[in-house]
C-alpha cells in the first residue's frame, strides 16, 4: 500500500461570494476566504505554518503572491510558495501541502487563491506560443487550444456538439441546486445551440464564466484532524503529470498527460473508475471534460460523446460530476471550488445535491496551454 | 501589401530571421538538427529530442494536412475585428513538425480535419510574408 495513502486530511475549507464584486481585489478574496476556511476548520490563524498560494491573473505581484498574502494575513510560514499552472495550480498545491504535512515541515497548510477576473478585466485572451507568437495567424485564447482539442475529437469520432452541449446542461442543473453559483437558471440543449459561437467548434455556453472569487484549502494530518471540527476528510491518491511540450508532443492536443495524473492518483488510492461515486472534472470548457471521461478509465478512447448522454453525469446518474455547477456554472476560480465541492461531498453537507452514500471523489485539474494535469482522489473518513 | 497592417507581426530576430527571410522568398524553412535530424518547429536554439546546439535551415515541401481546424467569431484582438469569422488550422507538416496557421482560398465550412494541403504564401508587409496554406488542388 501506497505509504501516503489516506495519511492527510482537509480539514477546512473557504469560500468568498462568487461572481462580479466591485471593490474587491485579489488579496481581499483570498484574505476573506482564508478566514473561511480557519472558522471552518475550528483552526486559529496562527496555528497556520504552511502557506502555498495561487497568484489571481489579475494579482500585480504574480509569483511573488506568496510573500504578498503572508504579509496581509500576518504569517510566518515554515513552509511556502506560489504556483502557477493555471487551472492546475490548485491541486498540485493541495498535494504540496500534503507532502509538506507528511513531511512534518508543516502541521497545517493553508492553499489560498483569490482573483478579480471579472471587475479586474482580465479576458483570457492572450496569444498562444512563446516567440514569434501564434498570434500571427490570429490563434489567441484559452478557448483556441480547447476548441482544436474539441474539433479533432469530433473529426476521428463523430463526437457532436449538442453532446458537449449534455455537459454544460449537467453543469447548470447541478448550480441551479447551489445558492452560491453564479449561474442558476437552468438551460436546455436548445438554448447551448442557439448560444452565439465563440470559436467554433464551441458555443458560448461551452465556455466557463469568469469570475471575482477566494478560495481557501486547509491542510493537516487524520492525526491532527481529530481534535477540529469537521468530519474527517482524507487524501487518498494523487498524481500529477504534464507536457511542456505542445507542437512538439504528438498528442498534446489530446492531453494524454491527464491520464498518468489520473492512473497514480488511482493506484496510490488502491481504487479504479468503478469505485468513484462522484466527480468534479476540470471544465474550463465542455470539451476538456470528455478527456477525462476517456483519461479517467469511465469510456473508452473516442466514447466520451455518448457516454455523457442520457442523464449518466447528472445527480441520481452513474457518474454525478461538477455537482456545485463547475467552472461552467457555479464560478471559474480555475478548480479551486472542485476541491471545495469534493469535500463537501464526502462531508455529506450538500443538501439537495448530495450523492447519497458517496465515499469515494475523483478530483481534477488541468491548466496552462492543455500542459499541466492532476487528479486528486478524495475518501471519506 | 498594406502600410497599415496593425495585426501581430514576428519580431525579427538572429533566431527567426532565416525562417521570415525564406518566407519572404516563398520557401518553408525550418531547424533539422544536425545531431539526431528531428526537424523542430516553433524555433529553439536546442533540440528538443537530443539537446544538440547544431542544426541547419532545411527546406520543407511545405505539404501537410490539417490535423484540427477552428473558426473564430470572437475578436479577441481588436485587430482581427474585421477578419471574423476566420478561421485557424494545425497543420500537420509532412516531415513532422506542426504549425498554427489559416487556410486560404476556400470558405470556412470547406476544410476539414485530414484535408491535404500545400504552403500559400502571402505578403503582408514589404518584410513579411505568411506562409498560410491551401487544399491541395485549390487555387489559392
Amino acid at each position: 500500500m501506497h505509504h501516503l495513502r489516506d495519511k492527510t486530511a482537509i480539514v477546512g475549507v473557504g469560500a468568498t461570494e462568487q461572481g462580479r464584486l466591485p471593490g474587491s481585489t485579489p488579496l481581499t478574496l483570498a484574505v476573506e476566504a482564508f478566514k473561511r476556511a480557519i472558522d471552518d476548520a475550528g483552526l486559529k490563524k496562527d496555528q497556520i505554518d504552511g502557506l502555498m498560494t495561487m497568484a489571481g491573473t489579475t494579482s500585480p505581484e504574480g509569483p511573488l503572491n506568496y510573500l504578498r498574502v503572508g504579509e496581509a494575513l500576518g504569517i510566518d510560514p515554515r513552509f511556502t510558495g506560489t504556483f502557477n499552472m493555471g487551472g492546475g495550480t490548485a491541486g498540485a498545491l493541495l498535494q504540496q501541502a500534503a507532502l509538506a504535512v507528511n513531511a512534518g515541515m508543516a502541521n497545517y497548510v493553508a492553499c489560498v487563491f483569490g482573483d478579480a477576473a471579472a471587475t479586474g478585466g482580465y479576458r483570457f485572451d492572450k496569444a498562444a506560443g512563446w516567440g514569434d507568437s501564434w498570434g500571427i495567424w490570429g490563434f489567441m485564447a484559452a478557448a483556441g487550444n480547447s476548441a482544436i482539442t474539441a474539433s479533432r475529437h469530433m473529426a476521428l469520432y463523430g463526437t457532436t456538439s449538442r453532446q458537449l452541449g449534455e455537459i454544460a446542461v449537467t453543469c447548470r442543473y447541478h448550480a441551479s441546486m447551489n445558492p452560491n453559483a453564479i449561474m442558476r437558471t437552468p438551460i436546455t440543449i436548445e438554448d447551448h445551440q442557439a448560444s452565439r459561437w465563440i470559436v467554433e467548434p464551441l458555443h458560448l455556453l461551452d465556455c466557463c464564466l469568469i469570475s471575482d472569487g477566494g478560495v481557501c484549502v486547509i491542510v493537516t494530518t487524520p492525526e491532527r484532524a481529530k481534535d477540529l471540527k469537521q468530519p474527517l476528510v482524507l487524501l487518498a491518491g494523487m498524481g500529477q503529470a504534464y507536457t511542456t511540450r505542445n507542437m512538439d508532443n504528438e498528442d498534446w492536443w489530446y492531453v494524454p498527460h491527464q491520464r498518468l495524473a489520473v492512473n497514480d492518483a488511482y493506484a496510490m488510492a488502491g481504487v479504479g473508475p468503478k469505485d468513484i461515486d462522484v466527480a468534479q472534472l476540470y471544465d474550463n470548457f465542455t470539451s476538456s471534460v470528455l478527456l477525462w471521461f476517456e483519461h479517467g478509465g469511465f469510456c473508452k478512447v473516442g466514447e466520451s460523446g455518448s457516454f455523457v448522454e442520457g442523464g449518466r453525469i447528472r445527480l441520481g446518474g452513474e457518474l454525478p460530476i461538477n455537482t456545485a455547477g463547475g467552472n461552467l456554472s457555479e464560478s471559474y476560480m480555475e478548480g479551486w471550488l472542485h476541491i471545495v465541492e469534493g469535500v463537501r461531498q464526502m462531508r455529506g453537507e450538500c443538501g439537495v445535491r448530495q450523492v447519497a452514500g458517496a465515499e469515494v471523489c475523483l478530483v481534477t485539474g488541468r491548466g496552462r496551454e492543455l500542459n499541466c494535469a492532476n487528479a486528486n482522489i478524495l475518501r471519506k473518513g | 501589401m498594406t502600410m497599415d497592417y496593425v495585426k501581430p507581426l514576428p519580431n525579427l530576430n538572429d533566431s527567426n530571421r532565416p525562417f521570415w527571410s525564406a518566407a519572404r522568398n516563398e520557401r518553408l524553412c525550418m531547424q533539422r538538427c544536425k545531431s539526431c535530424l528531428h526537424v523542430r518547429f516553433p524555433i529553439s536554439h536546442v533540440c528538443p529530442r537530443c539537446l544538440s546546439y547544431e542544426f541547419e535551415w532545411h527546406d520543407l515541401s511545405g505539404r501537410g494536412v490539417i490535423y484540427s481546424y477552428i473558426v473564430y467569431h470572437q475578436v479577441y484582438n481588436q485587430a482581427f475585428k474585421a477578419d471574423v469569422p476566420y478561421n485557424v488550422a494545425l497543420i500537420q507538416l509532412d516531415e513532422g513538425p506542426r504549425m498554427y496557421s489559416n487556410i486560404v482560398g476556400v470558405a470556412n465550412d470547406v476544410p476539414k480535419v485530414g484535408d491535404a494541403v500545400e504552403v500559400a504564401f502571402e505578403r503582408i508587409t514589404p518584410d513579411i510574408a505568411l506562409p498560410r496554406f491551401k487544399l491541395v488542388g485549390s487555387q489559392p
